[in-house]
């Protein structure tokens, strides 16, 4: 089976296609591939040119930190759940995520969507919940992995210079339902920074690897207003 | 105390980061990555403290019994008193900041039993105990970051501390977008970057945390304490990269540990223990399965769809994603597997190393779980060693003398770095670390005797000689490569550990002592001396009373 990896050596470096040849087990995650493409013997293109091991992140290894999230044969998902039998027999094709910065390879750097959520200062402050907590939602919602599966996939989310995307909607629906008198603060910023922009295509909810009804969040949210 | 530069970010590193914000204290909050990716967010199953709604009978001074008993005697009553009567603290302060805690139809949390305890104490959030706190103080540091008094630092990883005279100065950090290494000093050093996973290769953690930082502070002469106790857990799927934790939750609700003998299954936990065998504790049944081979299966399948779906739903996932077992139909391999380092760097009561003005908290610092710890004590003692350096950092004040200079060092080490990636290595830095691994399962495993040790420290030290003379691996971060001696050096101190207590206790099993010796009822304590490693018993509880 063949793996075609978009790389680049360094964030001012240009991407290039590397192809290799992966005769590992099938039973391995994409996660898996990488390491035995690294690490099995010394490292060769297809063509066996020496080349350069594959930067990539990962941290729990079992889908619940969102540090490898990539995409796989044109779908963002993370590397460490995804499954080489599920592609049945068919070539692997990995790349970056493209809304952000490559930082090396496959590892990019997510940085905006914390920066974006401290720039509008979403935080709770006081705790004073509302009587009709809902704390299914809250718990997940609270999920989130800020792995940006949801930013990669949206057709409104470009750089997150202007619109924030699901990741940063979940958060505000957070603190509105932990804080009550934060929410018309959050009313205004959520409107601005998502609500008047979302095109409601909800591609977001289909990526999420921790199955977050990001629709919920923007139905209490649109009530905020 | 005005600044302070803490490194790691998982739920230890932004509770005390958080606190001394509080405080007024301006924190410096470093990690590679993002608290989102910390170790931290994988406890699931919960934590532990008594409130007033406890179980019949619950007190804390039953919570203190327990952690001390678990412990083996070995941690200090008045460290485990300090931890168990904040418990309720704790966790009021985490419902505070918006921790989703899993509640009853009035609202009140609601509580499991974990392996070891007289009562049902431990609070749980779903399966996502972890996950739940470190967003919940995510949020929290965020306020702070938006008042500029907590800085994140990411994509820079801990190089060195900046000590001097017994005095702790800040550290010197590698800033990865950079490619250099820059020195960030402060009022104080606190680390909190978890356990020392990567010592063992695969284990049920983080590949994050690899025990670096402790390893080379130990070098730079901070003492650490009992690292020969290691808890494994007793269920785990193997999988190709890691050991998938398989909760004692399957156990809790029924589950059956067996091994296939001659065709026929053989439930070896009940056949020895009785009916509630498969309850026992993480350390004993561990070391059946260990004498029986080393693998066994769990059986779940018969409790019925209804209760797995229920109760028991991680279980059915992780097992049907990683290993296509359907549970409802076959029992679950598992097998024992490297989970938490009740070691780490020696700290006295208000978590300050021997080294004044560096302090260490979370899984990295060595307190309160003394031979062996109970579930769910160590996401208490996260979030309460946190708070306690914080606490210190704000009463003491700032060392009046003023800051040597470290401009020199920093030149140097720069200068060595540049050196080292001017050199080229075809030897897979990697490889070593997976050397490390192999003879760390091996010669370190659940149960140990000096012969085993000694083979273990042999190749550890072959591989620090390699070490030494090791070129650049251009392929991988220079981390990975400036990390090597430090892993391999605690490495190193571990097993010297494990062959000075020449006993059982807790984790620490010796087939060639069998028994508890009362001679060693006390921490033991490593120190490094130009590369000479000291070993003592801490008899006077000077670090743990
Ligand atoms: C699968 C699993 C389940 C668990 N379940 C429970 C449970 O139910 N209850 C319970 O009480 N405990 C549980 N634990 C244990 C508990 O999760 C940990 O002890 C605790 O979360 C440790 O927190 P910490 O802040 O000390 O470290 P971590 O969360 O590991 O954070 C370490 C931080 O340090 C950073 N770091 C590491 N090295 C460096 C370096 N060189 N430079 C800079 N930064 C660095 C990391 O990036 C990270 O940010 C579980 C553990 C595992 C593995
Ligand atoms: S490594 Fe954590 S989600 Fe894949």
């Amino acid at each position: 089976m063949k793996v075609k990896i978009l790389r680049q050596l360094s964030p001012d470096s240009s991407p290039y296609w590397e192809i290799f040849e992966y005769d590992g087990p099938l039973d391995n995650s994409v996660a898996g591939v990488l390491d035995y493409i690294n690490y099995h013997d010394d490292i060769s293109d297809v063509e066996g040119n020496a080349t350069t091991r594959i930067g990539w992140e990962c941290s729990c290894l079992q889908g619940m930190c969102g540090a490898c999230a990539m995409v796989v044969n044109g779908k963002p998902v993370l590397a460490c759940e995804t499954f080489v039998r599920d592609f049945h027999g068919k070539d692997i094709e990995i790349r970056p995520l493209r809304k952000f910065p490559v930082v090396h390879d496959l590892m990019v750097d997510r940085s905006s969507i914390h920066e974006n959520l401290k720039a509008a200062n979403i935080c709770i402050g006081e705790y004073r919940p509302s009587e009709d907590t809902d704390f299914e939602h809250q718990y997940t919602a609270a999920k989130c992995l800020k792995c940006g599966l949801c930013l990669e996939v949206c057709p409104n989310y470009v750089n997150g210079r202007s619109f924030y995307g699901a990741a940063f909607a979940n958060d505000c629906y957070l603190v509105a339902s932990r804080n009550q008198s934060k929410s018309r603060m959050i009313g205004e910023i959520y409107g601005r920074a998502f609500g008047r922009d979302c095109s409601k295509s909800l591609s977001c909810m289909d990526v999420c690897p921790v199955k977050i009804p990001t629709l919920s969040s923007i139905a209490r949210l649109n009530r905020l207003k | 105390m005005r600044n302070v530069l803490i490194i790691g970010s998982g739920i230890s590193g932004m509770a005390c980061a958080v606190r001394c914000a509080e405080h007024g204290i301006h924190v410096t909050l470093v990690s590679p990555f993002s608290s989102e990716r910390s170790q931290s967010v994988m406890a699931a199953g919960g934590i532990n403290a008594v409130l007033p709604e406890l179980e019949n009978g619950d007190s804390v001074a039953c919570h203190i019994e327990d952690t001390l008993k678990g412990g083996a005697c070995l941690g200090g009553r008045r460290a485990v008193t300090g931890l168990c009567e904040h418990g309720e603290e704790i966790l009021r302060y985490l419902e505070s900041i918006g921790t989703v805690f899993s509640v009853d139809k009035e609202g009140h949390p609601l509580r499991r039993a974990f392996g070891g305890q007289s009562h049902k104490r431990t609070y749980y959030c779903g399966a996502s105990t972890g996950k739940q706190i470190v967003s919940a103080l995510v949020m929290e540091a965020r306020r702070y970051e938006a008042q500029g008094v907590i800085r994140r630092k990411l994509r820079s990883s801990f190089y060195s501390a900046l000590i001097r005279d017994g005095v702790c100065y800040g550290a010197m950090l590698y800033d990865e977008a950079g490619g250099n290494i820059e020195a960030v000093y402060a009022d104080a050093l606190v680390v909190a970057t978890g356990g020392q996973n990567a010592l063992f290769g695969k284990t049920t953690g983080s590949t994050l945390c690899d025990g670096y930082v402790a390893g080379k502070l130990f070098m730079q002469g901070a003492e650490l304490k009992n690292l020969e106790f290691i808890q494994y857990h007793p269920t785990a799927l193997e999988t190709a990269q890691k050991r998938i934790l398989i909760s004692e939750a399957g156990r809790g609700e029924g589950g059956r540990l067996f091994i296939d003998r001659n065709g026929e299954r053989f439930y070896f936990m009940e056949d020895k223990y009785g009916p509630n065998g498969n309850l026992m504790t993480r350390d004993v049944i561990s070391r059946e399965i260990d004498a029986l081979g080393g693998s066994a299966f769990l059986d779940i399948s018969f409790l019925g769809k209804k209760l797995i779906d229920g109760r028991l739903p991680e279980i059915r996932d992780i097992c049907s994603k990683y290993a296509g077992i359907d549970v409802n139909r076959e029992p679950i391999p598992v097998q024992p597997s490297v989970h938490f380092f009740m070691g780490g760097l020696a700290v006295h009561l208000d978590h300050e190393t021997n080294i004044r003005n560096l302090f260490a908290v979370g899984e990295c610092a060595s307190m309160y779980h003394g031979a062996n710890r109970l579930g769910g004590n160590s996401l208490l003692a996260a979030v309460y060693s946190g708070r306690v350096a914080a606490d210190t950092l704000a009463e003491r004040n700032r060392t009046d003398s003023e800051r040597p200079d470290f401009s020199r060092e920093l030149e140097s080490e720069s200068a060595k770095l540049v050196r080292s990636s001017e050199t080229e290595s075809r030897f897979p830095v990697m490889y070593i670390r997976d050397m490390l691994a192999e003879t760390m399962q091996k010669q370190l495993g659940i149960v140990r005797c000096k012969e085993n040790l000694m083979q273990g420290l042999h190749d550890i030290d072959y591989y620090l000689s390699i070490a030494e003379h090791l070129n650049f691996d251009s392929s991988v971060m220079p981390y990975y490569n400036y990390s090597l001696t430090g892993i391999l050096t605690l490495a190193r101190a571990t097993v010297k550990c494990a062959l000075f207590r020449k006993e059982s206790r807790g984790a620490h099993y010796r087939s060639d002592h069998p028994e508890r010796d009362e001679k060693y009822r006390a921490a033991t304590i490593i120190s490094y001396d130009d590369g000479n490693f000291c070993l003592r018993l801490d008899e006077g509880g000077a670090y743990e009373s």
